[in-house]
């Protein structure tokens, strides 16, 4: 694209107003947001919003994430649950509800420290490199995957309600405190951009990279660490959501090139214009009652990531 | 400057193969300095080492202290690497890649020489995976001239290159020894490495390594060893015996 970069910018803060006003606004009925009195008001303000925001925060965790997997993995396709992170986060969780059956909180641990047990054992393959850490991903994804099967066939009738719908991808259970979200959203992009010349070197690959002046195992532990205790929020916040992580990094790529000064802050708000758009919709269109969030953006992601896939090729 | 780097007694290894023992060898600014040998030998793995980025046995000295204790920001500052074309994937630009040589790739800096040099002006804000692998090769040499160190490490600086970017990437190397750079590079051409070296380093692929004077090591006899192939000398040429009489 050959538009300037401050156009670009000022089109994506535009977007992202436009989708504030039309996600505030759209719902069971239409709330005018410069106009909302009483009722609509105590909706919008009290409901709506805080949603919004935890949609916002979460979209834009994971497509960060998203794209600092994708740099550490050399692959552009890669996502912030290659690694297996949500299979373990599931387990954590049912685990969690195993215990206490009806409690979100104690469902919210458990997927917390699920997530890091993962982690923790994939981050012992990082140092043969990133293929083989990629392979120990995906066989611990199926192992999480058996075991999760395991665990809601043990799983008393009163927590699979719950359980479901957190795998599903889901906003509406979410108890983080919203704050801590935000400050993980600007923390994250903060210390992402701290790396952005580490990461930008590493698009080289590790041996350019080294050559370059960085210290590349140094570096690529603190960016797995990173790209995965945001993946952990991000996960226990709203479950598994796909391809917000994929898809958004990419189109990032394509709107302001490969160099992550632009590419970060694009995605961090970019993934979160996606999930409230995502989430608006998730409780819009079947309203009074709701869809699993990660089930659209998983029906809007698939399509997009094998648009992406054969133009590739 | 005299003796930039310094390795005395050298082996290296790869997995539980060694590649080469007892090598030793200066190398000096102004000076280029070639590394000759069969597929295999090790020629590109001694080049990571002299970068710091395989480690390496015996004394290996950058300025008189171990390359090993360098920090890895002190390296660069010493020594530029060029070895295999970086990935595509990512859709970085031909500009893109060439600043990131000095650390950022959206600086404000001008690159104009290093892309006269390798004629890639045209190609600036094309993404690397639209470029032959010729074209390619022609931006990491762009990107290496970029880099303001004392010392080159190329890994077949001419691979991929159409004849007159060949002779072009040979006069940029000598022009840059000229002018005080000392350059190491791996070369497979014969009378590429006659047109160049100064130095030349065999690895004979059999765990044995040798420097030496180019005037001294650049024999037919000694070439014909170390590659175990025939070769006919015609004036300054160096030519392998195909056996139909040229």
């Amino acid at each position: 694209m050959t538009l300037k970069p401050a156009f670009k910018w000022a089109l994506v803060l535009a977007t992202l107003a436009c989708t504030v006003l039309l996600c505030l606004g759209i719902g069971e009925e239409w709330i005018n947001p410069f106009d909302a009195n009483g009722q609509d008001a105590v909706i919008l303000w009290e409901l709506r919003w805080p949603r919004l925001l935890i949609a916002f925060s979460v979209g834009g965790l994971l497509a960060l994430a998203g794209a600092w997997f994708q740099v550490l993995l050399g692959n552009p396709l890669a996502e912030p649950y290659v690694l297996g992170v949500a299979g373990s986060a599931s387990v954590g969780a049912v685990a969690g509800l195993m215990i206490y059956p009806e409690s979100a909180s104690v469902m919210s641990i458990g997927a917390f420290a699920g997530a890091w047990l993962g982690i923790s054992i994939v981050m012992a393959f990082s140092h043969l490199g990133s293929n083989r850490m990629l392979l120990a991903g995906v066989v611990l994804a199926a192992f999480w995957s058996a075991l999760l099967a395991l665990l809601l066939a043990l799983l008393p009738k009163s927590g699979l309600g719950l359980a479901f719908s957190w795998m599903m991808g889901d906003l509406s259970h979410s108890d983080l405190p919203i704050p801590l979200l935000l400050i993980t959203w600007v923390g994250a992009l903060g210390c992402g951009l701290l790396l952005s010349r580490s990461l930008d070197a590493l698009l080289l690959g590790e041996r350019h990279a080294q050559a370059l002046g960085i210290e590349v195992k140094l570096q690529r532990n603190r960016l797995l660490l990173l790209a995965s205790a945001v993946t952990a929020i991000a996960v226990t916040a709203a479950g598994t959501i796909g391809f917000v992580g994929l898809v958004v990094p990419h189109l990032m790529r394509l709107m302001f090139g490969s160099l992550h000064k632009a590419v970060l802050p694009a995605s961090a708000i970019g993934g979160g214009i996606l999930l409230m758009l995502a989430d608006s919709a998730a409780r819009t269109i079947v309203a009074p009652s709701e869809l699993p969030v990660g089930v659209l953006t998983a029906m809007l992601g698939v399509p997009v990531f094998l648009f992406l896939l054969l133009r590739r090729s | 400057m005299s003796g930039l780097i310094h390795a005395s007694n050298l082996l290296l290894q790869r997995g539980n193969r060694q590649l080469l023992s007892g090598l030793s060898f200066s190398i000096q600014s102004g000076q280029i300095t070639v590394i000759l040998g069969p597929n295999g030998a090790g020629k590109s793995s001694l080049l990571l080492a002299l970068a710091g980025l395989i480690p390496a046995d015996g004394e290996l000295l950058l300025n008189r202290a171990a390359i090993a204790g360098y920090k890895r920001s002190e390296l660069a500052r010493q020594i530029a690497w060029q070895g295999e074309l970086p990935p595509t994937e990512f859709g970085l630009t031909v500009k893109q890649r060439l600043l990131l040589a000095y650390g950022d790739g959206d600086g404000d800096r001008d690159i104009s020489v290093a892309t006269f040099a390798m004629e890639i002006d045209a190609l600036l804000n094309r993404p690397l995976a639209e470029l032959s692998s010729g074209e390619r090769q022609r931006v990491e040499l762009a990107a290496l001239m970029l880099r303001e160190v004392p010392i080159w490490l190329l890994d077949e600086p001419t691979a991929h290159l159409d004849l007159k970017h060949q002779a072009r990437c040979l006069k940029m190397m000598k022009n840059q020894a000229a002018a005080g750079r000392a350059i190491v590079t791996v070369l497979h051409d014969l009378q590429q490495a006659v047109a160049v070296a100064d130095f030349v380093i065999f690895i004979d692929g059999k765990g044995h390594a040798e420097w030496g004077h180019a005037d001294q090591m650049l024999t037919i006899d000694r070439l014909s060893t170390l590659f175990d192939t025939p070769l006919i000398g015609q004036g300054k040429l160096l030519i392998p015996d195909y056996g139909d009489g040229i």
